[in-house]
């Protein structure tokens, strides 16, 4: 699926008093409310990112843009979170109905942009980031990443038992503790990354 | 915390791929929302289907549901390749720690704890054992220690006479080695017999010969009035014996006025007193007195 103008979108837009029913639909506390409503865009951009669209945020804007309308005409909304997922799978609907969004063959789909494109980045500064940033890590933590993303197939298997063994952790929860490390990891080479970038340009 | 099975892993990676039911794809969705446990695993199982990517364990028919899932978003994108280059630097720390060859002791030291443990008990016994020893043998110790002692010592004289002995073998080859004082070996002995050192001096000039001297040059000085376009030598002893004579001599401009050489074999000059009688020839041949210059000759 590809990003397109939405008519809807064009004709309205988020205003604050909008915003604010949205708001106080999550949840009567402001800042609870706050932290509602970041979870809730976070679960759509989420979704469809798992779908395979290719600007997910735009279209989760979208969806509390809809939902922040419906409210303002006095819909309503017991619980703003799911109704949003449900509006989410229309708005996907939607999209696979325009022909511009129909899937057609691999054979034929364009080739996928470049990733490096985004950005002016290469490998080596990747590489560079990301080693600056395993430095900052416990020696502890980093050697558990890295030995956990270690080896191929039935190497990278005994490497994991290895660390249960050690750990005497669950291999789920050795997995998940990974994961977190990782998207840590992630994070910090993108920062370092954009402010490099930002130097270069 | 929410474990995936076999089954359920499957079923995730068919959800990132695409490959599920619309139901089912919304069944995943909705539980992933509501519990966020399930949404960890999904988001495992997406770091380990990209990982599978990237190590290009992926099936065909996969990879190409990846490529058109996965590159759709930029998010996504920049999973790829920070997945790509954790790969990468994982596996380069994989090779350097392969190639340092650690010890058994370090290679079992993160991955088995009975093993460590029986190490570690393993180290106490045989700490135990050499305390024990330690105390039974504690006499023998002590002598073996003075008679180290006493060999250190030894061996530390030894070394010192050694020292010395080398010092002065180094000293006397030095010396040996030192050039002798030596006598010129000059082939052609040169003599200077400048204004005053005529007859009326009282402390004539003297000529060292060595034994290599074969020519003896000797330069005597002229006067602006010794203006002769030729000249002639004649040499005698001390005693009015004539050594030789030399005629046809012209003058050479030298730095500060001209001079007239005298060449004379050395082994025409022994050791004793001599006296150069030097003559200005004119143009018509008549001959005038220049000076009488005496010199001592010596030999090595």
């Amino acid at each position: 699926m590809t990003a397109v103008e939405n008519p809807a979108r064009q004709r309205w837009s988020l205003t604050q008093e909008a915003l604010d029913g949205l708001l106080n639909a999550l949840s009567p506390d402001r800042d609870a409310a706050g932290a509602r409503y970041l979870e809730m865009r976070a679960n759509l951009v989420r979704l469809f990112e798992w779908r395979g669209c290719t600007a997910p945020e735009d279209y989760a804007d979208e969806v509390i843009n809809r939902c922040a309308r419906k409210l303002g005409e006095g819909e309503a909304i017991r619980d703003v979170a799911t109704y949003s997922v449900g509006v989410a799978r229309m708005l996907l609907k939607e999209m696979s109905r325009d022909p511009a969004n129909r899937t057609s063959p691999l054979e034929q789909a364009p080739v996928p942009r470049s990733p490096a494109a985004a950005g002016v980045s290469g490998e080596d500064d990747r590489e560079d980031c990301l080693r600056r940033c395993l430095s900052g890590f416990s020696s502890d933590n980093r050697d558990f990443i890295l030995r956990y993303y270690q080896g191929e197939k039935g190497e990278k298997i005994h490497n994991r038992k290895g660390l249960e063994r050690f750990y005497g952790l669950a291999a789920g929860t050795l997995r998940m503790r990974a994961l977190r490390l990782r998207e840590k990891l992630q994070e910090c080479m993108e920062r370092r990354l954009e402010r490099k970038d930002a130097i270069s340009l | 915390m929410w474990r995936t099975a076999q089954g359920d892993e499957r079923m995730l990676i068919d959800y990132l791929l695409g490959n599920l039911p619309e139901p089912k794809q919304e069944e995943v969705e909705d539980r992933a929302f509501a519990d966020r446990s399930y949404l960890a695993a999904i988001q495992a199982a997406e770091a380990d289907l990209i990982d599978a990517y990237v190590r290009g364990d992926l099936s065909d028919p996969e990879r190409r549901q990846f490529e058109l899932r996965f590159f759709a978003s930029p998010v996504r994108r920049k999973k790829v390749e920070f997945a790509r280059t954790l790969a990468k630097i994982a596996g380069e720390e994989a090779r350097i720690k392969a190639e340092a060859r650690p010890s058994l002791w370090r290679r079992m030291l993160p991955w088995d704890r009975p093993l460590h443990f029986a190490a570690a008990m393993g180290a106490l016994l045989c700490a135990a054992a050499v305390s024990w020893l330690t105390v039974e043998n504690r006499a023998m110790r002590t002598q073996v220690a003075d008679l180290q002692s006493r060999g250190s010592e030894l061996k530390r004289q030894t070394t010192s006479l050694s020292a010395q002995l080398a010092e002065e073998r180094a000293r006397s080859a030095k010396v040996a080695a030192q050039p002798k004082p030596t006598i010129p070996q000059a082939l052609v002995a040169s003599l200077i017999l400048a204004r005053g050192t005529s007859r009326s001096q009282d402390v004539p000039s003297q000529l060292v010969l060595t034994p290599g001297a074969k020519l003896v040059q000797i330069e005597v000085q002229l006067e602006p009035r010794d203006d002769f376009p030729r000249f002639r030598g004649e040499l005698r002893t001390s005693g009015g014996d004539e050594v030789l004579t030399r005629a046809g001599l012209r003058p050479r401009r030298a730095s500060g006025g001209f001079t007239v050489s005298v060449d004379i074999p050395a082994s025409a000059l022994p050791p004793g007193q001599y006296e150069l009688a030097l003559k200005g020839v004119t143009a018509s041949g008549s001959e005038r007195d220049v000076g009488y210059y005496q010199f001592g000759v010596k030999r090595y």
